[in-house]
């Protein structure tokens, strides 16, 4: 596997625990948010990861089984809604409820933590898989 | 890198001291193989630039990339140095031998 495909690779990882980092940081922002463009509370957003080949044609073994990370989709969950009663908020309906957005800050910080972490682990390995290479270029000195 | 690969094994060949003889007949193929591998680092050391000038124009989102851009520019640099050095010890290492 040459430098240019484990480079892509790490690469993609970076940008997908990014996106994942932003989902996050979009989740706890909206913690309290009623109202939303398409109407109704903010619904929290996960998001799916998938893994695909890369052209990888330096290494034929390895080829087929090497795959970098794609953003495959944002979902939302539509039933993330938790009726809390407070009768004095502006959007209360006729019985005082108010629909909230049912997201656990605690699971959200947990994701968050998760996402930084993985993402300090794709610029280790780029670190080391730069070392390997300056480290061959070392060879016979 | 690939293309470093290739060329490298093609520069050592003909500098190695038992095909002396050939190295004049193909002075113009080895000169040419050295201006393509300079013109490979060349080029990523102008895509590092422009994905660079693209985070400061405000994409920071491509940050990981101008990284990644950079770090490649930077190992092919240091390979054709490496190559250089190679070259010189062995072109050094002839003329090192008594007539």
């Amino acid at each position: 596997m040459d430098l240019t495909t484990s480079l892509k690779i790490c690469g993609s990882g970076l940008a997908a625990q990014r996106a994942k980092l932003d989902i996050v940081t979009s989740n706890l922002a909206n913690v309290n948010t009623t109202r939303t463009p398409e109407g109704g509370p903010y619904r929290k957003k996960t998001i799916a990861l998938a893994a695909e080949t890369v052209a990888d044609n330096f290494d034929s073994t390895i080829k087929e089984a090497v795959r970098s990370v794609k953003i495959d989709e944002v979902k939302e969950d539509a039933n993330s809604i938790k009726m809390v009663y407070d009768p004095s908020h502006p959007d209360a309906d006729a019985k005082g409820y108010v629909a909230m957005p049912n997201i656990n800050i605690m699971a959200e910080m947990a994701d968050m933590i998760t996402a930084s972490r993985a993402y300090e682990a794709c610029v280790t390995a780029f670190d080391s898989t730069k070392n390997m290479t300056l480290k061959t270029l070392e060879m016979g000195r | 890198m690939n293309n470093m690969a290739i060329s490298n094994s093609q520069i050592v060949s003909v500098a190695s001291p038992r095909e002396g003889q050939k190295k004049t007949g193909s002075a113009s193929g080895f000169s040419d193989v050295l201006f393509n591998a300079v013109k490979e680092v060349n080029n990523l050391h102008r895509t590092a630039d422009k994905a660079i000038q693209n985070v400061q124009a405000g994409n920071t989102g491509g940050l990981h990339e101008a990284i990644i851009a950079l770090e490649k520019a930077d190992v092919s640099f240091r390979t054709m140095l490496t190559v250089r050095n190679k070259l010189i010890e062995a072109y050094q290492e002839i003329m090192r031998m008594q007539v």
